[in-house]
């Protein structure tokens, strides 16, 4: 038996069409992690839609992503058939881990999915409103309790920028971090902290149930279906969406990077590309070429800002 | 295990040497952490609470050690042969070398010979040829067909043409 | 009963012929993976997943099961039969399990863990379909200071496995928790001793640690000392099977470690290595036979291997109610379910009940299949022993280091040669696994102190910082004070039993001191 799969496995391994490999897609988090998930997510993609003959995907984790990058500006330079995925993540940990490559060094070719970073209290909270939770932290910062991701991440990074619209000291938030996979989540649920920031998915089913408020979210514009205010409708003028990429190598000629393009624009037309989103949850919003590039540079601006007022960045 | 009677009573000079690398250790996490800037919390307990707390109890517990290794209650230990050392430690040092320029099947092939050799079996000749085809059918399974990333080098890639030409050219 | 109905109808799905042998084939993978020493359950789901996704979706969650409990099953062999484990759940099984192994009693020893882990992952499972709202509720009121309690709670019991000297365990412990401070500080993202180097950023990787003390350890061990070398291991000395004496020990360690296993697995900040150390101590204090612990006590071995797969089905409870997945291989699964269409949440038992009963169902039908395919297979994975030494060795060697670098294909470039640093990280750590075992200090507190330091380090903090600096706060929850009393408890119980003339070997454990 066991034999006999072994077997299946290798001859399966041999059938697979081995020209020359069209891309290799870095993934710079551990396997079953998001990037992990959108590299092999386009993988899948590329593949079965006979855009490219054969896609490989390999995992350098670390560091919020800035260990793989450091391998992929060293090894891909003017390689036109690597890829490397990554996110909002990376921009605030290229800051934090003071990393000497960043995605300058990088030929950023689209951004593919993001996510609204949302802003829950539990069902049972005094709370009600972005209103309230702006009064509660003028009152007393201290005793507001912020839950989410590690510190200087897409989550804390929205506290800070929060606290600064609404006229507070970004230093003085109350942020708890949680490591990932919805420890934060637990606390929330369980009444442990005032008030939640994550990723809107996390908090999605809760929310439907009724056991989370969804005070807002933070994207440009309101979710299809959810009844939540963006902050900026709230009064709280911060737009942030945790964004996820796909980016080239350094030093490759414009025509390669066209042609990379186009076959990413024909990845995200495609009807695998669609259905694979709404499987995962994952949002659409596509933005190639130079807008992605300058949103980019927007993003990186904005952040490096609000780090050094947390005081994460010197 | 040990048989009490048999410990020699007289200073144990390897178990002095722990003793002054854990001191060490406690010194250099002092150190490293004396050095971090130390930001306002709510809770008080800041990032360099919990190196001082370990740094301070790996300096007591290396003072401990020392009393213990003067006093010879160490207990007593067989003379280990060193040659086996080298050969598993080279194999290992050799594989992560030459991982990147020789590919996964040839470096771990090498690892796997001077394993073996290590535990007396130095027949190279067929060790390291056993070792790298076994590297190399790993290799096949896991990177091929499960798509775990592991580092190819020209043995893989003139493999997997010779592969594709037969399947192709057939 | 409606729950009942719905368990029993997809029991009747699962037990098609065809989606019998999808479990088959996926339980047969699940070991065939896990087994490989270095390869840990985590790694196992993620490199399989994607054989189950061309199945359709009633024959690729069964496939799924199956894979999950074969290479959990798989990990714990490589840890009694080599002294390998592939992840940090299985460590306390390798104390006693190998102990047991080199006294040719490796087949009673896989025994007692395939039985153990059937029986647990059963009421488990039952548990999960039954009581899964209310553990989950339960599990939700441990705040940070509760969570701080239970690291307290663990840190006591590692004690259990600190063999001879308590100097030598402490000293062990300590290597652990000065492992644990390398990185960045989750709190305050600051970095702490990295000396610079990128790739300890995120700190020390527990299962390359793991792996190294373990596996890469050991080999150097056995091939330097003269006596270890010549040790022929008998495969078999009596029985393969366990003896009614096996039986009798067994079934109570199998129910408590059950029992320690599920709750703590719900847990959101629980976890199986957890589970399996408290156990172990549990074992410990509970046994008649405690000065059998560390020479390869059966209960060592049937406990922690219940609690292990208990915990592992307790892990379910916050990831189907809540969507929670807290340990990595249960994100993994999370990506999985999703794969089949399964929203995981509150509204998961309302919403897709056929699809969730269905995996239950899965769930019991894939446990009773590793059953039939491993028990009739003990006798071949003892014979592994008899593979000659360089070879064994080999072998282990080159699968630990593909473990390493599947999972982190990181390479560093120094002075123009490129290298991987986990390797040379798995190098480190395998010498300092010689030399702890050369100069008797024990190997599992150096682990379980990377675990659980950070750990307790973190919900300390987290909870000081909600109440804003008060300690008060610490004991301010009956369930923290409950932890500390079982803690206390913990602590006291072997100095009475030491008292009552019990434990000869406690009794050195306290000359050695003075």
């Amino acid at each position: 038996m066991n034999k006999l799969l072994l077997a299946a496995l290798v001859t399966g391994a041999l059938a697979q069409p081995v020209f020359a490999q069209d891309y290799t897609i870095m993934a710079p988090a551990a396997p079953g992690g998001g990037w992990d998930q959108t590299a092999r997510t386009i993988q899948q993609v590329l593949q079965d839609e006979g855009i490219a003959g054969n896609v490989q995907v390999t995992n350098v984790p670390g560091a919020g992503g800035t260990i793989g990058l450091a391998q992929f500006v060293n090894q891909a330079q003017g390689n036109p058939s690597q890829l490397i995925v990554g996110g909002y993540v990376m921009v605030g940990a290229i800051l934090t881990n003071q990393s000497p490559v960043t995605l300058d060094n990088v030929t950023p070719i689209a951004r593919l999915t993001g996510e609204s970073v949302a802003v829950v209290v539990p069902a049972n909270s005094p709370i009600q409103t972005i209103d309230d939770l702006t009064a509660a932290l003028k009152e007393n910062p201290g005793a507001v309790s912020w839950a989410g991701g590690s510190a200087g991440g897409a989550d804390h990074i929205l506290a800070g920028l929060y606290a600064q619209a609404v006229g507070v000291d970004p230093t003085q938030i109350n942020y708890i971090a949680f490591s990932g996979g919805g420890e934060a989540l637990a606390a929330i649920l369980g009444g442990q902290v005032t008030v939640g920031v994550s990723g809107y998915g996390e908090f999605a089913s809760q929310v439907e149930a009724g056991e989370l408020r969804l005070l807002a979210i933070s994207g440009q514009n309101r979710l299809e279906g959810v009844d939540a205010p963006t902050l900026s409708e709230a009064g709280v003028d911060v737009v942030l969406e945790n964004w996820r990429m796909v980016a080239a190598a350094p030093g490759i000629t414009p025509e390669q990077e066209a042609e990379i393009n186009a076959d990413i624009a024909a990845m995200v037309e495609s009807d695998g590309w669609q259905t694979a989103l709404a499987d995962r949850g994952w949002v659409d919003t596509y933005l190639a070429g130079d807008e992605f590039k300058a949103q980019l540079a927007e993003d990186i601006a904005a952040t490096d800002g609000i780090l050094r007022q947390i005081g994460l960045v010197q | 295990m040990t048989d009490r009677a048999n410990v020699t009573r007289r200073p144990d000079g390897a178990a002095l040497v722990i003793a002054a690398v854990l001191a060490v250790i406690a010194a250099v996490i002092f150190w490293q952490t004396a050095q971090m800037r130390v930001v306002a919390v709510y809770a008080r307990v800041g990032p360099t609470t919990f190196p001082y707390i370990v740094a301070t109890g790996l300096a007591v517990l290396s003072v401990l050690t020392a009393l213990s290794a003067l006093r010879g209650s160490f207990p007593a230990r067989e003379k280990d042969n060193h040659g086996p050392m080298f050969w598993i430690v080279g194999g290992l040092l050799a594989q992560m070398f030459l991982m990147f320029p020789l590919g996964f099947s040839v470096a771990t092939g090498i690892l796997f010979a001077m394993t073996a050799a290590g535990f007396g079996q130095r027949r190279f000749w067929f060790s390291l040829p056993v070792g790298i085809v076994f590297a190399f059918f790993i290799w096949l399974v896991f990177a091929r067909g499960l798509q775990l990333s592991l580092p190819s080098g020209p043995l893989e890639a003139a493999a997997m043409s010779l592969f594709s030409s037969m399947s192709g050219g057939a | 009963m409606g729950t009942f109905d719905l368990l029993l109808q997809g029991l009747m799905a699962a037990l098609e012929p065809m989606m019998l042998v999808y479990a088959l084939i996926g339980v047969t993978l699940g070991t065939a993976v896990g087994v490989l020493p270095g390869i840990g359950p985590a790694l196992t789901v993620a490199l399989l997943l994607p054989v189950t996704y061309r199945l359709d979706p009633a024959g690729s969650l069964i496939m799924f099961a199956g894979i999950y409990y074969g290479g959990m099953y798989g990990g714990s062999t490589t840890s009694i039969l080599l002294n390998t484990p592939g992840e940090s759940a299985s460590i306390v099984t390798a104390l006693e399990g190998n102990k047991m192994a080199r006294k040719g009693r490796g087949g009673p020893a896989l025994a007692t863990a395939a039985i153990g882990s059937f029986i647990a992952g059963l009421i488990a499972t039952l548990l999960l379909a039954f009581i899964a709202p209310w553990v989950v509720r339960f599990a939700l009121s441990f705040g940070p200071a509760d969570y701080f309690a239970l690291m307290v709670l663990a840190f006591i019991t590692v004690s259990a496995a600190f063999g001879d000297s308590a100097l030598r365990g402490i000293t062990a412990l300590f290597i652990g928790l000065g492992l644990g401070l390398i990185g960045i500080d989750l709190q305050t993202g600051q970095t702490r001793l990295a000396f610079g180097i990128p790739d300890l950023l995120d700190g020390i990787e527990v299962t390359t640690l793991a792996v190294a003390l373990f596996a890469i350890g050991e080999t150097l061990k056995v091939a330097c000392s003269p006596t270890h070398l010549k040790e022929e291991v008998e495969a078999i000395k009596g029985s393969v099977w366990m003896t009614i004496e096996d039986w009798k020990r067994s079934w109570a360690s199998w129910l408590r470690g059950t029992f320690i296993g599920f709750p703590i697995g719900a847990m959101p900040a629980g976890g199986a290595d957890v589970a399996s150390f408290l156990s172990y101590s549990a074992e410990r204090n509970f046994s008649k036979h405690p000065e059998e612990f560390g020479e390869g006590a059966i209960e060592g071995v049937a406990g922690p291997e219940a609690a292990n797969n208990a915990s592992a089905a307790g892990t379910l409870v916050p990831l189907l109610t809540l969507g929670l997945p807290t340990t990595a291989t249960a994100a993994i699964m999370l990506a999985g379910f999703q794969q089949f269409g399964l929203q995981p949440g509150p509204l998961l038992f309302a919403n897709n009940a056929t699809l969730v009963w269905a995996l239950i169902a899965s769930l019991l039908v894939a446990n009773l299949m590793l059953l039939v395919l491993n028990l009739p297979l003990i006798g071949l994975w003892v014979r592994l022993l008899t593979i000659p030494k360089p070879w064994l060795y080999a072998g282990i060697l080159s699968f630990a280091t593909l473990g390493t670098i599947g999972a982190n294909a990181a390479v560093m470039r120094i002075w123009g040669v490129s290298f991987s640093f986990e390797l040379l990280l798995l190098l480190a750590f395998g010498i300092l696994g010689y030399l702890l075992r050369r100069f008797g200090y024990p190997i599992a507190p150096v682990v379980v102190g990377l675990i659980l330091g950070p750990m307790a380090e973190q919900q300390l903090r987290r909870a000081l910082a909600i109440s804003q600096g008060d300690p008060a706060v610490l004991f301010a929850s009956p369930v923290a004070i409950v932890l500390y009393v079982v803690a206390a408890l913990a602590l006291l119980l072997p100095v009475f039993l030491r008292l009552r003339g019990r434990g000869q070997l406690l009794g050195q454990l306290a000359t050695d001191e003075d």
